[in-house]
């Protein structure tokens, strides 16, 4: 592995600068702050171990994307071992019982959230990618190495379960 | 309702239909008024989503997170760059959306560009402000200056420019070979002249009206595609 030492300055710059996206982009993806940081802190220390795998001219923040993307599905494969598993209709009340997350449960970030969560994974990924993350279908499809078409169903079945979930629409707020 | 119908509404909701068929499509939307509404339906759940989801890319990457993460600066070159690329600004992309009183608050946000780099001026000071800092973002140079970038733009030949406030008046630089080359410099609005930085229209921009002819600049753009460029270290797309 190569140390951080050898981290090219503006690479290390330019992850810098990314961060935001990335943790916004994790938090959605593990559905909470706290694994999302987590997934966050995995993704740069991969990024940080294989900087040298970065190609340049390419963008460094869907790099990122796609790392935290495979990152994600680790993590998943190891917590489904550990039968850790949600079924995805419990959502809502579990999250009820907890106490942080039943005062957040107050704010719009909440609410998103638990519509994000009702989503199959893939679908997520996809969907923040690109109406989160503002990636084009193409870049989406690069980050998530699946053909454009893939993107685009994922993202459609993505919006019609939200639209499921949250009844009619989510923006039904004061 | 169908597959295929689902997949055009996402393709043209994220515009990605070619023209004849977003054409098509909206006469078909014209034409059924419950297709209509389940388009609006997707376009509201969208924007919920990515407002709500906002906060998280303005929140501040601080010193403790940069260590955490492996990304604390040693060396003391580098103690000239920002110590945190936060205020990753919202909500100017895809659907124009109403900033609310948290976003106005979080602007007051100032990024540290130096406290232990050298006493000097230095003449890439500004270029590395440029090079790193969000609009609307603000940057200390290391002589105490501050400078706010407030918008970034395409030149027709392809560099990018940003336009800037700093000392008082405003500027436009563009960036040619990794630095930050000022082409115009304009009286104009202080830094402290609003608390709400223009989205579009810049500071007082008629300064830099002739400069702005002369490169063909494009639209501004919005936060995350100047993040995007950004992070891709200003590469062309």
């Amino acid at each position: 592995m190569a140390g951080h030492g050898a981290v090219p300055e503006d690479m290390r710059t330019a992850i810098i600068a990314a961060l935001p996206r990335l943790r916004r982009f994790c938090t959605g993806l593990a559905g909470n702050a706290h694994d999302g940081d987590d997934l966050m802190q995995s993704t740069v220390e991969r990024a940080l171990s294989r900087s040298h795998l970065f190609e340049p001219g390419t963008r460094l923040d869907s790099w990122l994307f796609r790392i935290a993307r495979n990152r994600q599905i680790d993590l998943a494969r190891t917590s489904q071992r550990r039968g850790a598993q949600v079924a995805v209709d419990d959502l809502p009340d579990m999250m009820g019982e907890d106490g942080q997350q039943t005062v957040d449960n107050r704010s719009d970030l909440a609410a998103a959230q638990r519509a994000l969560q009702a989503v199959p994974e893939d679908q997520r990924a996809a969907f923040l990618l690109v109406v989160v993350e503002g990636l084009s279908y193409r870049e989406a499809a690069d980050v998530l190495d699946v053909p454009l078409g893939t993107v685009m169903s994922r993202i459609a079945r993505a919006r019609a379960r939200i639209e499921q979930v949250v009844g009619r629409s989510a923006g039904a707020q004061p | 309702m169908n597959p295929d119908f689902e997949q055009r509404l996402a393709a043209w909701l994220d515009g990605a239909l070619p023209p004849d068929e977003a054409a098509a499509f909206e006469a078909e939307l014209e034409a059924d008024p419950a297709l209509a509404e389940r388009a609006a339906n997707w376009q509201v759940n969208d924007r919920f989503i990515a407002d709500a989801l906002a906060p998280l890319a303005q929140a501040p990457v601080d010193d403790v997170l940069l260590a955490r993460l492996g990304l604390a600066v040693a060396e003391p070159r580098a103690a000239a760059l920002p110590q945190a690329a936060n205020d990753n600004l919202p909500w100017w992309r895809r659907h124009a959306i109403v900033m609310g009183s948290a976003v106005a608050a979080s602007m007051a946000a100032v990024l540290i560009l130096s406290t232990q780099a050298a006493r000097q001026p230095r003449p890439d000071d500004l270029s590395l402000a440029l090079e790193t800092t969000p609009s609307r973002g603000t940057a200390r140079l290391a002589d105490g200056r501050t400078v706010q970038p407030t918008l970034t733009v395409r030149a027709a030949d392809g560099r990018w420019c940003r336009e800037y406030r700093m000392e008082g008046g405003v500027g436009l630089a563009c960036r040619d070979q990794g630095r930050w080359k000022v082409e115009a410099k304009g009286a104009g609005a202080g830094p402290d002249a609003t608390a709400q930085i223009g989205l579009a229209g810049g500071a007082d921009g008629s300064a830099l009206d002739a400069a702005y002819a002369r490169l063909g600049a494009s639209d501004p753009l919005g936060a995350d595609a100047e993040a995007a460029a950004m992070a891709s270290g200003w590469n062309a797309r």
